[in-house]
């Protein structure tokens, strides 16, 4: 809980420090405002931007490093161990959430690789095509009537791009797994490290592309962000099945476009 | 077994023959397999790379369309002369980091899974990437006569003309609308842009 508590008062500090942003008068901007649903922005971009500089001055060199180092085999172990801990907290957000075809395929998911990939080190699973839903508690608090975009923007710090109900879904999912309180707290750390360590050094060829893609990078991550978490979210709520009355959400209104031949 | 086997076969056979009549499904996959032979696979210098590539990709994506959907409420605010130093700068802006991103193709299978009808003369593909974990990549069309242009891509969930809207919008929020500035802001970007990250 102390964790929780400091990055509380983090926040509480930050926001002291940098306020909020106001909403313009502009209707239209007033709209992308409301869609965007980021008031905390000016916290965020500087917890963001203290996040990019950790990135480029420990995070990337100690990957970079830990890539050049390891295996891929290794590193795909690795990932693959951390990935099977989480399991069983996926697998209460699927019963949380009613979705038991999910629930089924974790239970078996998790029994597989924790005989057949010794201990969780090989996805044996993923190879005789068992599906990972991976059920978070964010899923479960929008399914239980907390729908839509989950609250305000949040850029947590070193755990990047969140929003409210995600950050607490997050949370929640982090204490409920089985290693936070069977393992000491330094192995729980050291684990954690090794496990996002791993896992960046696996992206981070495309992070890098999508900064250089941006002209803002902040505001591309969140939008991307956004859309991703809907896909999660609408995947547990049923949006996505019932094509025939309502469109994705990842359908871009193309209504006002002029085209070329019309 | 023997009736199993051939009634599997009549099966696939006829999943093959869908998709191979599928024009829009076909329109993908000649597309996907003319840059992997022809661009990614290929013994070319980067630079001759990046110009096969850029034939392929302006060719096939619908840049004008794209380009005026993320400019979104500016794009009628704007001068022509603006909106076509836009354009040009989205447009090299996009080959370039698209080219980077196909880049990190490692060979991976795509399979493609069906076709939607989203509206009128426009279909999502659905495929998949077969990476550790399969990636969803829907492609949305717009047929155009015989033809077909790409006018979204969507990865995860992530609708790439939606973001780059999202992104330009909130520039352009931040400097009071101006078009010019976010073309030139591009230009730079693309310019010093280099495909190659420093491994």
């Amino acid at each position: 809980m102390a964790k929780l508590k400091y990055i509380f008062i983090f926040c509480v500090l930050f926001l002291g420090l940098t306020g909020c942003a106001t909403c313009p008068s502009d209707p239209e901007a007033a709209k992308l405002y409301h869609q965007t649903n980021d008031p905390l922005e000016p916290m965020n971009r500087t917890i963001f931007a203290f996040n990019q500089m950790a990135e480029g001055a420990i995070l990337r060199p100690v990957a970079k490093g830990w890539r050049f180092v390891v295996p891929e085999l290794v590193r795909n172990s690795v990932a693959n161990f951390f990935d099977n801990l989480k399991q069983p907290v996926y697998f209460a957000n699927a019963l949380l959430q009613g979705e038991f075809k999910s629930a089924g395929a974790i239970l078996g998911r998790f029994t597989l690789n924790t005989i057949w990939g010794v201990g969780g080190l090989f996805d044996v699973a993923t190879e005789a095509n068992v599906p990972n839903p991976a059920n978070d508690f964010g899923q479960t608090l929008a399914k239980w009537g907390w729908s839509g975009d989950g609250g305000p923007y949040l850029m947590l710090p070193i755990l990047g791009p969140s929003d409210v109900r995600d950050g607490i879904g997050r949370g929640v999912d982090a204490f409920a797994e089985p290693a936070t309180w069977l393992v000491e707290p330094e192995v729980w750390y050291t684990g954690w490290v090794i496990n996002n360590v791993n896992a960046y050094s696996d992206n981070m060829d495309l992070l890098k592309n999508l900064e250089k893609s941006s002209a803002d990078y902040y505001a591309a991550l969140r939008t991307m962000y956004r859309q991703n978490r809907a896909k999660k979210i609408n995947s547990v709520l049923g949006n996505v099945k019932n094509e025939e009355e309502k469109a994705p959400a990842y359908a871009a209104d193309f209504s006002d476009i002029d085209w070329e031949d019309e | 077994m023997k009736k199993l086997g051939a009634f599997m076969c009549a099966i696939m056979l006829s999943v093959s023959v869908m998709a191979a009549q599928n024009p829009a499904i076909n329109f993908v996959d000649d597309l996907a397999e003319d840059i992997i032979t022809n661009v990614l696979t290929a013994e070319v210098t980067p630079e001759q790379k990046l110009e096969k590539f850029r034939d392929a990709f302006t060719k096939a994506v619908d840049l004008k369309s794209v380009g005026q959907f993320v400019l979104g409420v500016y794009w009628r605010k704007a001068s022509d002369e603006d909106k076509q130093a836009f354009l040009d700068a989205f447009t090299e802006f996009t080959t370039k980091t698209w080219a980077d991103r196909f880049d990190m193709y490692n060979g991976q299978d795509i399979l493609f899974t069906g076709v939607r009808n989203a509206e009128r003369n426009q279909y999502y593909v659905d495929s998949h990437i077969e990476d550790k974990e399969p990636v969803e990549v829907i492609w949305r069309l717009r047929q155009k006569g015989d033809s077909y242009k790409i006018i979204d891509i969507i990865v995860e969930g992530v609708s790439m003309a939606m973001s780059y809207r999202n992104e330009y919008s909130a520039i352009l929020q931040q400097n009071g609308g101006n078009v010019k500035a976010l073309a030139e802001e591009l230009q730079k970007k693309s310019a010093a842009f280099n495909a190659k990250n420093p491994k």
